[in-house]
């Protein structure tokens, strides 16, 4: 145990690139105070402290599903630092490798740092094992690296989604807390519950592929509509064995009015004035 | 004063105690000067009102009439300003009709001090008191807390030390009006340039003996904006729009009122 | 818990034109992060004067309230409709009264003088400090946004039809940068005659 722990840690890291060469796991400058994790927390959060000097960009809904034909995996694009919209156009699907994605909610930073770093340790594996890694043990290299920075300020929630011959699809959700857990069905972000509402509601297993895109697409809009810090446009996913095929970029803007008009839904939305 | 409203006093302390922050009030971080000459006083400020960083008015002003021949500069809390202004000035008018004189610059200053005393502070207006009375031409400052000072020469607001080092190097006894009115824009110009709170115009009152009170509003304009390149309009129709509804401005409503009726007024 | 000014999120603003003027605003009502109800509007018409209010909800609607009365109390008194200057004053002198214990709102006014013509707009801070402009007046959580917007785009002397174009586009794409408000906006063009009011589309997210 001691052995694989070790594999993750920076012990021997001390090369100009700060890269540990097996592992390629950096070694981080800590800032010379008593409690780095504080201080770090002290600074970046902006919920806490509204005139925190730096506000990490956050606020996100991502939802990732099991069914028969697969995984469906739709995210939304809106970063924002406080009230502030830095950006509607975020990529918050991390294309791992042409098996696997990795969703980002969180630190945006943080995600697309490890979830490449993943990806350079799945290939590894491939090249030593000569056989793709799962799902599990991929999801479960992740968990075990956040967990040594626990308590440091690492922000992620994040789903790790893939289909093996071994698993079938499988889909992980892994936090910078360090949680990992397998499930059928995870949204993350602060627009999660509105999500988990409407695919509770319209979800079972035998979905055909196209109606499971449609409810991915479905859920994230209803999330963008009630939640402020999601929104921008929709990303969609479905994952296979044979790998990810990317379903489109939806703008929420145009794709709202259209679903009113299609399902006569959104009522609560004015189209006369009083 | 009608009296103030303590009403959402303790909703808000309680708020803040909890570490709400309150809203930024808009301040004067400001530049006001004023200088005595020969035969008068003359008085002087920027025109740029701020909130936090945000320059909230470009061309405000800062020069309140206290009574004909009585003006103030104002810095601070922009409200504050305003209104202690208003209040004494009513106070003033009041005592020179019942006087049958007009009000005196000192009178004036000692309602204000004991005003802004009487509040510990909490009043954020601090003032630059100028005016030509019987006795002849005054000029004094007023802090928030009530203290005041004299002096050939003044200056107030985050500006002051900008403004301070014009007039201590250009100063001099027995100034003519002109050159007066000249080193106080050239002070309040300092001022403008050097202090990130002060900006734009400014605004100048002299105040003569025996003469009415001249009011310059936008006695220089450093900062005229430059004309656009080009036009930003919008083609008609470029705005998607739902629904759209007419009706008149003033709409002609006659009524009967009876007295058994409930009374009906505008909703 | 944020500042109390940006819990519930507010976008307005006013504008001048060729005698005329406009004012507008969002449509959002939310509790943070959560939106509640989409059909919060924000604007009130005291006979021909607007007043447009953003900050705190329980705020604006006491206020909004609060100057119905007095407006309707000056009518009585008077037995004319008040006049935007003198609403503006009214405003002020109310707000000020709450000195120490202010409202949370950040108020526009709007108008055109029933005698004149001429076309007035003004705003406040929470203690009643009036800012006379000539141009625009911008206020809420996306004012930051809005400033930009109508610095960039307000041009002087605008027909009524153009303005409505300037002041929306000012203010969708103010609100489309700013979390807090959105979900639908109104505006009024008010002229000598008559007050247009349009429902806009806009982004529900």
């Amino acid at each position: 145990m001691e052995s694989i722990a070790r594999k993750f840690r920076n012990e021997y890291a001390n090369d100009e690139l700060n890269l540990n060469e097996n592992n390629m796991v950096p070694k981080f400058e800590i800032p010379l105070v008593p409690n780095p994790s504080e201080f770090l927390r002290a600074h970046t959060d902006d919920s806490k402290n509204p005139d925190c000097a730096i506000k990490i960009a956050h606020g996100t809904t991502t939802l990732a599903f099991r069914f028969k034909e697969g995984i469906i995996v739709a995210v939304d694009s809106r970063a924002t630092a406080g009230n502030w919209i830095a950006s509607q156009t975020v990529k918050k699907v991390i294309e791992i490798n042409p098996m696997l994605l990795g969703t980002m909610a969180g630190g945006a930073a943080d995600c697309q740092f490890w979830e490449t770093w993943l990806g350079s340790q799945c290939r590894m594996h491939e090249l030593r094992e000569k056989e793709r890694i799962t799902v599990s043990a991929a999801s479960k290299m992740l968990s075990n690296l956040v967990y040594q920075y626990k308590g440091m300020g690492l922000s992620m929630g994040t789903m790790i989604c893939g289909v093996t011959a071994r698993e079938g699809p499988a889909i992980y959700y892994v936090d910078s807390d360090g949680t990992r857990l397998k499930g059928d069905m995870f949204c993350v972000g602060s627009g999660q519950t509105f999500a988990y509402g409407v695919l509770d509601a319209n979800y079972h297993w035998d979905l055909t592929v196209e109606e499971a895109l449609a409810l991915g697409k479905r859920s994230i809009l209803a999330a963008t509509h009630r939640d402020a810090f999601s929104g921008g446009s929709i990303n969609l996913y479905h994952v296979k064995e044979t790998g990810w095929v990317y379903h489109g970029n939806h703008d929420v803007g145009e794709l709202f009015w259209k679903t009113k008009e299609e399902e006569g839904s959104f009522l609560n939305v004015p189209t006369e004035l009083k | 004063m009608p009296g103030l409203s303590f009403d959402n006093y303790l909703r808000n302390k309680a708020l803040e105690d909890s570490g709400v922050k309150l809203p930024t009030v808009t301040a004067t971080g400001t530049t006001i000067v004023g200088c005595k000459f020969d035969g008068g006083v003359v008085i002087a400020a920027d025109t740029r009102a701020t909130a936090g960083p945000i320059v909230a008015d470009k061309n405000c002003e800062k020069l309140h009439r206290m009574s004909p021949k009585i003006w103030c500069a104002g810095a601070g809390t922009a409200a504050d300003c305003e209104f202690v202004t208003q209040l004494i000035s009513s106070t003033l008018e009041l005592q020179s009709l019942y006087n049958n004189r007009p009000p005196r610059v000192q009178a004036c200053l000692t309602l204000l001090k004991q005003h802004l005393f009487k509040y510990q502070g909490h009043i954020g207006a601090y003032l630059i008191v100028a005016g030509v009375d019987a006795l002849g031409a005054h000029l004094f400052s007023v802090q928030a807390h009530g203290s005041t000072d004299v002096g050939p020469y003044l200056s107030l607001g985050s500006g002051s030390l900008a403004a301070m080092a014009v007039l201590e190097s250009n100063w001099k006894s027995q100034l003519t009006k002109e050159e007066a009115m000249d080193l106080c824009a050239q002070a309040i110009e300092a001022g403008i340039w050097n202090d990130l709170g002060s900006g734009s115009n400014v605004d100048m009152c002299v105040m003569e003996l025996d003469k009415p009170a001249c009011l310059h509003r936008n006695y220089r304009t450093p900062n005229v904006r430059a004309q656009k390149e080009r036009s930003y309009k919008f083609p008609r129709g470029t705005t998607g729009v739902l629904q759209k509804k007419t009706k008149p401005v003033f709409e002609v409503v006659e009524e009967a009122v009876t007295r058994s009726d409930v009374m009906e007024v505008d909703a | 818990m944020s500042d109390p000014s940006s819990i519930n999120g507010i976008a307005c603003v006013a504008m001048t034109g060729k005698d005329c003027v406009a004012i507008a605003c969002d449509m959002r009502l939310g509790v943070q992060a959560l939106t509640v109800a989409n059909n919060f509007e924000k604007i009130f018409n005291y006979g021909h004067v607007f007043l447009g209010l953003t900050g705190l909800a329980t705020d604006v609607q006491t206020v909004s309230e609060l100057m119905t009365s007095k407006a309707n109390l000056y009518k009585l008194k008077h037995d004319y409709a008040i006049e935007p200057k003198t609403f503006a004053q009214m405003v002020s002198t109310t707000l000020y009264s709450r000195r120490f214990g202010p409202y949370f709102v950040g108020p526009v006014v709007a108008g055109l003088d029933s005698r004149t013509g001429a076309p007035f707009i003004c705003g406040f801070d929470s203690i009643g400090c009036i800012d006379y402009a000539q141009d625009f007046i911008v206020s809420g959580t996306a004012s930051d946004q809005l400033y930009g917007m109508c610095e960039g785009l307000y041009e002087p002397n605008l027909e009524p039809e153009d303005l409505f174009e300037t002041i929306s586009q000012a203010l969708l794409n103010a609100q489309d940068r700013d979390a807090l408000s959105g979900w639908g906006a109104v505006v009024y063009v008010i002229t000598k005659d008559n007050v247009v009011k349009r429902l806009l589309k806009t982004r529900q997210d």
